[in-house]
């Protein structure tokens, strides 16, 4: 985060203030149980508390928006950063590749889960 | 990535027998390439379905061809043709025009130049690096100066810019003043926006004389393999009545200019008006106009907007045929492209031989392939089949080289981690090929134009979307692969053919089938369907969220629309105010449905929400068992559900989805005959159907989302027949194309082609 003097959008740092909150609450929801919940079907129709985490991680991306490249068709996934520069593909976060979109969806959600959980 | 690439693009996306077709083709990675053309039958190549498949046709251009690079030049400018140089001033110049940058910060930028970056010969009125107005004058010999406002540029905000220099005693003026009123900028007369200036230096005696091309928006740094001038130093924002003087003008000068009054004594060299080409009802034009009478006209490159609002706008017309004068605006991105303006390779007649169908030139250097898709259809008015596929091209045009899978918000707008292939990263590596109507420019402004004389690698056979699944062309060979399983004779025709010769191209069809998507609409589409279906004519419309936005064809350029995203509608970015219309035809843009024209009223059901995550399946309602709609079930269970399979999130109603409203126009005799039910809270009700917002308006708490099975006849022994979902025709070839979507389609289709009368309602 940046110190607040330097934002000039003054709307960043109401912004920075509520995701402190959220964070908080949502921390809260972050059970096994919707882990759980989550790998067994990243695009189910999901349990009140796993939704809930889902629209803050799916509409903040305080570290850059994390997305799946398929770099073999039904074969293999990896994750990727979007870049932030008009030109720039993204670029593979690190070696890992998950032979199903659901286990690479799986582990996005657990990479902002930890975000979520970092102090 | 691999060092081999190869990409291409045509000239016509529809041709019938007898006519030519040309192709561009840029490869590298090799000496040559191979190209043949292919009959695309199915695009998928899903593992759990049939698989892709393609039929080689012998034709004359299979061979091998040297493989070159092609470059693609974008960004938006005006060349002013001056042959007899009268712009070659060398001795005093003042350059001034009204101007709204969107991006001074970028780098350095050309508003005015006729300026040689190499030499450092001419001159020029730019924004600098420090985002400051600066003027540039060189002789191209080691002598060149640059002076620039002490202030920098705001962006979004309307100036009065001027800049002018006499080189018999070296004094320079920067004249920069804000021109701000209630409407005309991002801020309003109450924010406190730098004083006006008028800085004047004594500098450098340099004699300035250049043979440069003069460009407004950039400046002339070559020129490409095919002759064209190339463009660097692209602008961003409007510039708006630029004009040129031989001789250098003071302070008070620059106050009349300002203020839109005369500069007394000489008159301009050039004055260009580019509201001088609102026409009646439009700005159909590339021309700008020189209304010196010096005939320094010129013309604008890779469509730069028109019809935005200039620094005079007032704010009580939005339309610039009603008040031009307050439209004097061009909008510049150095994003925009209208045509890669490639070299040919080769070039194919479409022999008799060749029946209507879907097809590509496929390109192969080494490991990489592309395939360049294209349609043969009939010859006008002698269709060789009962059935047309109306494959949706203006929709396959506006989602061209989109970007969303980068884009803002898209994790939450698709319920899901976008997916994106090695199309998309090529696209994302290369920004000159690009955008779509999904997309802003890089000044944050909405794209409203989309050519197809490019390269477009999301229009593939072989594309997935950032979904996950089938988007556009490659969903629609779905359909095309179910039309062969299942042996229907069928023509093929598309969007821009309906677009320009209307009704005629489809009164003799028995039925119309459209394609998964069929967004884009224009007027004279919208009429054509109409007419057709209140003389006879039968609709099947197997997609969802069809005939949504207004959509222009460019008149004489059917390889270019524009849609103007107004108020209402999922819309991916929102015309500014005053901006909502059409300049190529002067239509309102916006959705149909606040034109009057909601889908409902076409086909029985409209937008009512959409989702990516999964998609569900339909049941059937009372009216699927009265006499006159029994037929669409024939051989389906009472209780079955429709389409809880498929290869489009996995059942046949998803995506987009539409909904029988009788509010919005759905025909009175339209039964209702499935509904779609379980659609996830990822399925959030349109914006357009919002009126108060409140909690639970996703597809486990909204009865309205949903998708509406419906069919109605018309007058003179026509029907409808709508699925209202995306996903319908990826559900076709479940169990090689033995399920209920495949039952059901076939037979409403057999009985719509049938010449008997339709069991009436």
């Amino acid at each position: 985060m940046r110190e607040t003097s330097a934002i000039s959008d003054r709307g960043e740092v109401v912004f920075q203030m509520w995701y402190g909150r959220i964070r908080e609450a949502i921390r809260s929801l972050l059970t096994t149980k919707i882990i759980a919940e989550h790998e067994r079907d990243p695009l189910g129709n999901h349990s009140d508390a796993l939704k809930r985490v889902l629209n803050l991680i799916r509409r903040t991306a305080p570290n850059g928006k994390y997305l799946l490249v398929c770099t073999r068709p039904f074969e293999q996934w990896r994750i990727a950063r979007t870049s932030k520069v008009r030109g720039q593909a993204p670029t593979f976060v690190d070696d890992r590749s998950f032979d199903s979109e659901a286990k690479a969806m799986h582990a996005v959600f657990l990479m902002r889960i930890e975000e979520l959980n970092r102090r | 990535m691999s060092s081999e690439s190869i990409h291409g693009y045509s000239d016509r996306i529809s041709v019938s027998s007898g006519q030519r077709i040309r192709f561009m083709v840029s490869a590298e990675g090799g000496t040559s390439y191979r190209a043949d053309i292919v009959r695309l039958i199915r695009g998928d190549t899903n593992p759990k379905g049939p698989g892709p498949k393609e039929e080689l046709i012998e034709t004359s251009i299979s061979n091998e061809y040297p493989a070159r690079y092609q470059p693609v030049y974008a960004g938006s400018h005006v060349l002013i043709d001056d042959p007899a140089q009268l712009l070659n001033l060398g001795i005093a110049i003042t350059l001034h025009a009204f101007i709204m940058p969107t991006t001074a910060g970028k780098g350095a930028q050309g508003i005015l130049a006729r300026w040689d970056p190499e030499l450092r010969m001419g001159w020029a009125m730019v924004i600098d690096e420090q985002r400051q107005l600066a003027l540039w004058i060189g002789d191209g010999v080691g002598h060149s100066l640059r002076v620039a406002a002490p202030t920098p540029l705001l962006d979004n905000v309307w100036y009065s810019a001027g800049t002018s220099y006499d080189s018999s005693t070296g004094r320079a003026i920067i004249d920069l003043r804000p021109l701000v009123n209630s409407v005309n900028s991002l801020v309003g007369p109450v924010a406190i926006l730098p004083a006006p200036i008028t800085h004047e230096t004594i500098t450098q005696q340099i004699k300035f004389s250049a043979e440069s091309q003069m460009v407004f928006a950039g400046w002339a740094s070559g020129s490409s393999a095919t002759g064209a001038t190339i463009v660097d130093g692209h602008y961003n924002g409007k510039i708006d009545r630029p004009c040129v003087y031989a001789r250098a003008l003071g302070a008070a000068e620059f106050d009349a200019l300002a203020t839109g009054r005369e500069a007394g004594g000489v008159g301009p060299i050039a004055r260009w008006d580019f509201a001088n080409e609102i026409a009646s009802s439009s700005i159909a034009s590339d021309k700008v106009t020189d209304t010196s009478g010096n005939n320094l006209n010129g013309r604008c490159i890779n469509m730069p907007a028109r019809g935005m609002t200039g620094h005079t706008w007032a704010g009580r017309s939005e339309h610039f045929i009603h008040a031009p004068a307050e439209y004097g605006a061009i909008h510049f991105h150095d994003d925009d492209l209208e045509d890669a303006d490639w070299k040919p390779d080769f070039e194919l007649e479409i022999a008799d031989s060749m029946r209507s169908g879907a097809y590509a030139a496929r390109l192969r250097i080494r490991d990489a392939i592309d395939y360049i898709p294209f349609f043969v259809r009939p010859v006008t008015a002698r269709p060789t089949a009962k059935i047309a596929f109306l494959a949706p091209t203006a929709s396959y045009m506006a989602y061209a080289n989109e970007h969303m899978g980068v884009g803002a918000g898209i994790e939450a707008i698709i319920g899901r981690t976008a997916v994106v292939q090695q199309q998309d990263l090529y696209l994302y590596e290369h920004p000159e090929l690009a955008l779509s109507t999904y997309d802003v420019h890089s000044d944050g402004s909405g794209v409203c134009y989309s050519s197809r004389l490019r390269p477009i690698p999301n229009m593939r056979p072989n594309y997935r979307h950032e979904t996950g699944s089938l988007w556009g062309f490659a969903a629609d060979l779905d359909l095309v692969g179910w039309l062969e399983a299942k042996a229907y004779a069928y023509d093929v025709i598309t969007d821009e053919d309906l677009h320009l010769e209307g009704t005629t191209l489809i009164n003799s069809y028995k039925v119309v089938i459209t394609g998964t998507h069929p967004e884009y609409y224009s007027s004279a589409m919208l009429d054509a369907l109409e007419t057709f279906l209140i003389a006879g004519g039968r609709l099947m419309y197997l997609g969802g969220n069809g005939f949504y936005w207004v959509t222009s064809y460019f008149p004489g350029k059917p390889h270019l629309i524009e849609v103007r995203k107004g108020e209402g509608g999922s819309r991916a970015w929102q015309a500014r105010p005053g901006e909502y219309y059409h300049s190529t035809t002067g239509e309102r843009g916006g959705v149909w449905r606040n034109r009057a024209r909601p889908p409902q009223k076409l086909v029985g059901v409209g937008f009512a929400a959409q989702g990516f995550d999964y998609s569900s399946s339909y049941r059937r309602m009372p009216d699927s068992r009265d006499h006159d709609t029994r037929f669409i079930f024939d051989g389906v269970p009472d209780d079955e559900l429709i389409g809880d399979f498929g290869l489009v999130g996995g059942g046949a109603a998803g995506h987009e989805v539409d909904r029988y409203d009788l509010s919005l126009g759905t025909p009175a005799n339209a039964r209702l005959v499935a509904t779609s039910e379980g659609h996830s809270d990822s399925y959030q009700r349109v914006v357009e159907e919002i009126l108060f917002t409140y909690p639970g308006a996703g597809g486990t708490q909204d009865p309205g989302v949903r998708a509406d099975i419906v069919y109605f006849p018309t007058l003179g022994g026509g029907a409808v027949f709508s699925t209202g979902s995306i996903a319908w025709c990826g559900s076709l070839s479940h169990n090689n194309y033995d399920n209920n979507v495949s039952r059901i389609t076939a037979n409403v289709l057999d009985h719509f082609m049938a010449d008997d009368r339709l069991p009436s309602t």
